[in-house]
């Protein structure tokens, strides 16, 4: 079991839609909000996924397809 | 050396919440970033302008507020850069008092972020790190790598694949481990932090963050200390992640509370490229949220941030301190480069092009009023970055190895130079 800590950036198409409930539901992973700030051009999530490696990078691949942004917590990670 | 108590915990910007002085960076609670906290009860009575004077002139003389516990090991010679009063570049910008805060000259990879590494790669040892990393596209990794070099460190340099041979150049040369990483940016990103967590390296952006961030804090205090020790009324900050501006926020905020400067009005403006301008977008909109920038298409590429990891805090600098915030074009940066070069004697990177350009507007704006005094942050060498002006500055003009040819070259010079006057005078 792993834990990933993720910022998830959404565009305003999806800004209503459940993703992290579905998500459970989808995936054999436990998801846990620390922080999220929403207006109605994006919505911002921090969240803490626990799962086994592979579901958790399933659990990724499928929110990239949605069209949410997921970046880990260590944003900039690639500076100048 | 017994272990000095200025620096007491890394503390939680969001909540608070305090940790050991350890290679972490995130709030175990909300995810929040870390930062340096100190004992400023302990430092007022120790820290004063004249024991400052008294020191090397480095970016170490104000060692009490950096987060290290012993003296400084890496990175002994950076900083002190010279604040440059441009008065050319003041009547040409329009405003009354103009500085130039020059990084473009800092030691020893001509830019500020030898400020932050030496800082990082400082902590680092006192942490016990034996390898050293980073992943960057340009300026942070020049500085790693050469920082490490001169440290004895072994170190990683994490790139993306495609970047362009003169910047892997740049590191290459000092010895250190260069690694290309295929892939989108983003999964480049994620691979780093996956990197960082495993291997027990010091990265200095990632887990040693909360350090290397500190180290900006410096061009701030400079700026101070060379101004007679007062602040600004308005300072420029180009903005990548924005930790940079937050920092100097930060500087100027300690000096005050320390009593080493007196209490003025201060405002800290932030300058990006149109390209890639998530956080002026938000400061331009009026809310704090920061939307990422998908596809980053700016010259400025040290600049080319699409998610700025301290661009919610960036914001709240500029709003606190009466500050604001403008974009430029790439036509604007050159221009901007230009000016610089050829108003002040100052070459700078693509980056220093942004904070003249978005300079200039503020003060055509009235944003910075025109018979106050500002300072602009020049962050990098424009050696950096020549591919960015190359054909737009003029060609040499080549001739015979006559004197003659030279005489009819001054002729055509003066008569210019007589026609310009004509026009001006309207003749």
């Amino acid at each position: 079991m792993e834990k990933t800590r993720l910022w998830l950036m959404y565009p305003a198409k999806l800004i209503t839609r459940p993703i992290i409930h579905e998500l459970g539901h989808k995936f054999a992973v436990t998801t846990s909000i620390r922080q999220a700030s929403v207006n109605e051009e994006v919505g911002i999530v921090s969240l803490e996924l626990s799962g086994e490696r592979g579901e958790t990078k399933r659990a990724i691949a499928w929110l990239e397809e949605l069209g949410v942004k997921v970046e880990p917590v260590e944003i900039n990670t690639i500076e100048g | 050396m017994p272990k000095k108590p200025w620096f007491s915990n890394l503390k939680c910007r969001e909540c608070g919440h305090l940790y050991e002085k350890e290679a972490i960076h995130i709030c175990e609670f909300d995810f929040g970033p870390l930062e340096a906290a100190y004992d400023y009860e302990a430092i007022r009575g120790t820290l004063t302008r004249e024991l400052i004077e008294s020191r090397p002139q480095t970016m170490w003389r104000y060692r009490e507020l950096l987060p290290i516990d012993g003296e400084p090991t890496v990175g002994t010679q950076v900083g002190f850069t010279p604040l440059v009063k441009a008065d050319r570049l003041a009547r040409k910008l329009g405003i009354k008092e103009l500085w130039i805060k020059n990084d473009s000259v800092n030691y020893p990879t001509l830019s500020f972020k030898d400020r932050v590494v030496s800082v990082a790669l400082s902590r680092a040892r006192e942490l016990g790190f034996e390898v050293v990393a980073c992943a960057s596209t340009g300026n942070l990794a020049n500085s790693v790598a050469a920082n490490a070099a001169n440290a004895g460190l072994k170190s990683y340099v994490l790139i993306p694949s495609n970047l362009e041979q003169g910047k892997v150049l740049g590191s290459l040369v000092y010895g250190t481990n260069v690694i290309g990483i295929k892939g989108p940016y983003d999964q480049v990103n994620r691979l780093c932090s996956e990197i960082a967590g495993q291997y027990g390296w010091g990265f200095v952006n990632v887990n040693l963050r909360p350090y290397y961030a500190e180290g900006s804090k410096t061009m701030g205090f400079e700026i101070a200390e060379q101004l007679g020790w007062k602040l600004p009324r308005h300072t420029v900050a180009c903005m990548a992640s924005g930790s940079l501006l937050t920092k100097i926020h930060k500087a100027y905020k300690e000096f005050i509370d320390l009593g080493i400067v007196a209490k003025s009005d201060f405002s800290i403006h932030g300058a990006q490229a149109s390209g890639c301008s998530p956080i002026s977008t938000a400061f331009k909109a009026g809310t704090d949220i920061v939307k990422p920038v998908q596809n980053p298409d700016t010259i400025a590429k040290s600049l080319a941030i699409g998610t700025p990891a301290d661009g919610y805090y960036a914001i709240r600098s500029m709003r606190e301190t009466g500050g604001s915030c403008e974009d430029c074009t790439d036509e604007e940066i050159v221009d901007g480069i230009k000016l610089l070069a050829e108003y002040a004697g100052i070459f700078a990177e693509t980056a220093g092009g942004v904070t003249v350009a978005c300079a200039k507007k503020l003060i055509e704006s009235g944003k910075i009023p025109k018979e106050e005094a500002a300072v602009l942050c020049i962050t990098g060498h424009g050696l950096k970055t020549q591919e960015a002006i190359i054909g737009k500055v003029g060609e040499p003009r080549v001739i015979g190895a006559s004197l003659r040819e030279f005489e009819d070259l001054m002729r055509d010079d003066s008569e210019r130079a007589l026609g310009n006057i004509f026009n001006q005078a309207g003749l």
